[in-house]
């Protein structure tokens, strides 16, 4: 949209000067003035992110790679290395990793059907089901976390079900790696269906019914046809769900283990109960690095995504 | 290469019959068109045959064996849709070698029918190309290039050129007519534009509300209209209502003889515009009296609209024919076509007297 503000006072400068010959000064001040309004309407949401979110990310990455020696600033690597020789960190972040990975797994698992579902069938049962995979969307999490505590939990809803129906020995999920890959799929569930399913409306039915025509089965058409058409969308997903779970904090905190800790969770014990600011600064810092990396992964998919579409048109 | 027959073809969703008892059978190496107004089942009957429909009622049978179980993926027939047609993230070669690939052919051979393939449709050296690097007519030749390389029985092609500017449209038709006759291919072809249909078909199944109301070559169909709505909706024709009384229809302003087997009660006649001469102004026998209300100059010849008591009438006249807007003459009618009854047409035709001013 900036890109178009900008190039529409660009273009319209051009034209100004083509035309207004008489009057150099006059042409020469608009030219200005609409190029400063564009730079001017962008200039404070881009002010306050450098303010707010840069400086103070570049200060600790800076403060974590810095160590005084006798009041002497000077470069190190020590926390990191203290970080990465402490096992508990070290498997914190594994297991953070783990979890990500097996959450994003089983929302493809789920997602990709209820995608798929909603895009070839029509009529009352599929907006039921639309409705029932976007209300997750008005849930708050902490809300979900307590529901999930009395639905999953020993002597919870599910367990009693279980043994009036005369299955016994349930072992509930609740403070288990399992609970938080439940509560965190749960809460990704709209946001996944509504990118697939507009990746999958981008298919048209012809395209399908052609590759069915010349002798294609479902799953030739599935996976020559529709996963290669919403891969993009599929990794746009991918990665924006990749950045809220690997940061997340309620549900693996209200969900989890005490061991091994999610990162989110792990920062904020470092941070809040142990008190050791300097600490919480690194794994932040780590943390960030990774997520600034898959969103670098998002930012190149839409990217190309754009310049295709500009091909295209 | 294969006949196919349909016995009795219905099709209805929920309360809608889109295709109504439909019973057709098309010859070998036929071009068969199938015309008719939007939303009169011409979709619906050919993705039937294609199978992507299921027939509520009826079968399907291709080179005498019935094909109505069979899924899409397992007939032996190829589609052109009107749009969207190809695959985007394939380049052109994967493109058409998709439907071989399925089939396990050896990898030379695939090279090979791609190859005469995109010749046939005079598209060679664009195997590299992604469908976005292609103009709609060449998308819409390598679609054709794509159901043609299975070497299908019977080829379907849904308004294959609909989307595309007239003057490509043209091109196109004449270009898939030259293939489809080289490789004697029994063709099914929907399309709403009647001049499509009158220039490319063998044979033409007039379609209205879910039924064929007429099928025949292009010359009969319109020549002999077999019903009114065949009548009104292919050419342009003046149709005019009337009661016959003692053996006249009496129209507004002239009286025609009813034709043999016509009662007497209500009648329609059906008049073609190139049916129609003019007299001198003056009182002649089965002739309007009328005045020139609009004429318009088309190239090759002239169109005339004409005031008679009956009404406004067009009428074609050639390009030398002398006549002015405003001016009187006399409308002779040549031959008329009279319907009663939903019964088959009975055609009059009449000698020009001999001071017609145009012929
Ligand atoms: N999947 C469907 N569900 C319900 N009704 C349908 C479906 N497909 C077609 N119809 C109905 O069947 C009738 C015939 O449709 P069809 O698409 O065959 O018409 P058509 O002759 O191809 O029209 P057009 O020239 O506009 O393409 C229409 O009334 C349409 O609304
Ligand atoms: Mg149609």
């Amino acid at each position: 949209m900036f890109r178009r503000l900008f190039s529409n006072s660009l273009s319209q400068v051009k034209t100004r000067r083509m035309t207004t010959t008489q009057a150099p000064t006059a042409s020469f001040s608009r030219k200005w003035r609409g190029a400063a309004l564009a730079y001017l309407l962008v200039a404070p949401p881009l002010l306050l992110m450098v303010l707010l979110i840069f400086i103070p990310a570049l200060q600790s990455i800076a403060r974590t790679l810095t160590i005084s020696v006798d009041g002497v600033p000077g470069f190190s690597l020590s926390r990191y290395t203290a970080f990465f020789s402490d096992p508990i960190s070290v498997n914190n972040l594994i297991f953070t990793f783990q979890v990500t990975l097996l959450t994003l797994a089983a929302i493809f698992v789920v997602c990709f059907p209820l995608a798929l579902y909603l895009r070839f069938s029509s009529g009352r049962i599929a907006s039921i089901v639309q409705i029932l995979a976007l209300f997750p969307l008005f849930v708050p999490g902490i809300i979900l976390c307590y529901a999930l505590i009395r639905f999953l939990g020993t002597r919870g809803t599910l367990d009693t079900v279980l043994s009036l129906i005369g299955i016994t020995g349930y072992r509930t999920p609740y403070l288990k790696p399992d609970a938080i890959i439940i509560g965190l799929v749960w809460e990704a569930i709209p946001f996944t269906v509504l990118v697939l399913t507009a990746g999958l409306r981008q298919v048209s039915d012809s395209l399908i019914e052609s590759a069915r025509d010349v002798g294609a089965d479902d799953w030739t058409i599935f996976r020559r046809i529709i996963l290669p058409l919403i891969a993009r969308p599929a990794l746009i997903a991918f990665s924006l769900n990749f950045l809220g779970i690997f940061g997340s904090y309620t549900i693996p905190y209200l969900l989890g283990p005490a061991a091994p800790q999610m990162m989110g969770v792990f920062m904020q014990q470092t941070f809040g109960q142990y008190r050791r600011p300097d600490e919480a600064e690194t794994q932040a810092v780590i943390t960030f690095i990774i997520c600034a990396f898959i969103g670098f992964l998002y930012v190149r998919t839409v990217a190309r995504q754009r310049i295709t579409h500009e091909k295209d048109e | 290469m294969a006949t196919l027959d349909l016995i009795g073809l219905t099709k209805r969703f929920g309360s809608v019959t889109a295709v109504d008892t439909v019973d057709l059978t098309v010859a070998d190496g036929e071009f068969m068109c199938i015309l008719g107004p939007s939303g009169c089942g011409k979709s619906t009957l050919l993705r039937m045959i294609a199978g992507f429909e299921m027939p509520t009622e009826g079968d399907i049978r291709i080179g005498g064996e019935s094909v109505t179980p069979l899924g899409a993926n397992k007939r032996p027939t190829a589609m052109v849709f009107q749009k969207y047609t190809l695959w985007p993230h394939m380049r052109v070669f994967d493109n058409i070698a998709f439907g071989l690939q399925l089939r396990r052919l050896p990898r030379a051979e695939i090279a090979r029918k791609v190859e005469e393939a995109l010749a046939l449709v005079s598209l060679s050296g664009y195997e590299g190309r992604f469908p976005s690097q292609l103009s709609g007519g060449q998308q819409q030749r390598v679609a054709l290039a794509r159901a043609l390389v299975l070497e299908p029985k019977i080829l379907l092609l849904d308004e294959p050129f609909s989307s595309l500017d007239a003057i490509l449209r043209v091109r196109l038709r004449e270009e898939l007519r030259r293939i489809q006759r080289r490789l004697k291919i029994t063709a099914i072809f929907v399309t709403h534009d009647q001049e499509e249909a009158l220039t490319l078909a063998d044979r033409i199944a007039v379609m209205n509300s879910g039924r064929v109301e007429q099928l025949a070559a292009p010359t009969q169909i319109y020549d002999n209209p077999a019903t009114l709505f065949v009548a009104d909706f292919i050419g342009a024709m003046n149709l005019l209502t009337a009661q016959v009384r003692g053996g006249q229809i009496a129209l507004d302003g002239v009286a025609l003889d009813a034709p043999d087997g016509v009662r007497d009660g209500a009648v329609t006649v059906a008049i073609r515009p190139e049916d129609l001469a003019l007299l001198p102004d003056g009182d002649h026998a089965g002739a309007w009296r009328a005045s020139v209300e609009q004429i318009s100059d088309l190239g090759h010849y002239r169109r005339a609209i004409l005031e008679t008591p009956s009404g406004m009438i067009k009428i074609y006249l050639p390009k030398t024919a002398a006549a002015e807007e405003g001016s009187a003459v006399s409308a002779f009618v040549r031959r008329y076509l009279v319907y009663q009854d939903g019964a088959p047409p009975r055609e009059v035709t009449r000698p020009l007297p001999a001071q017609a001013l145009t012929v």
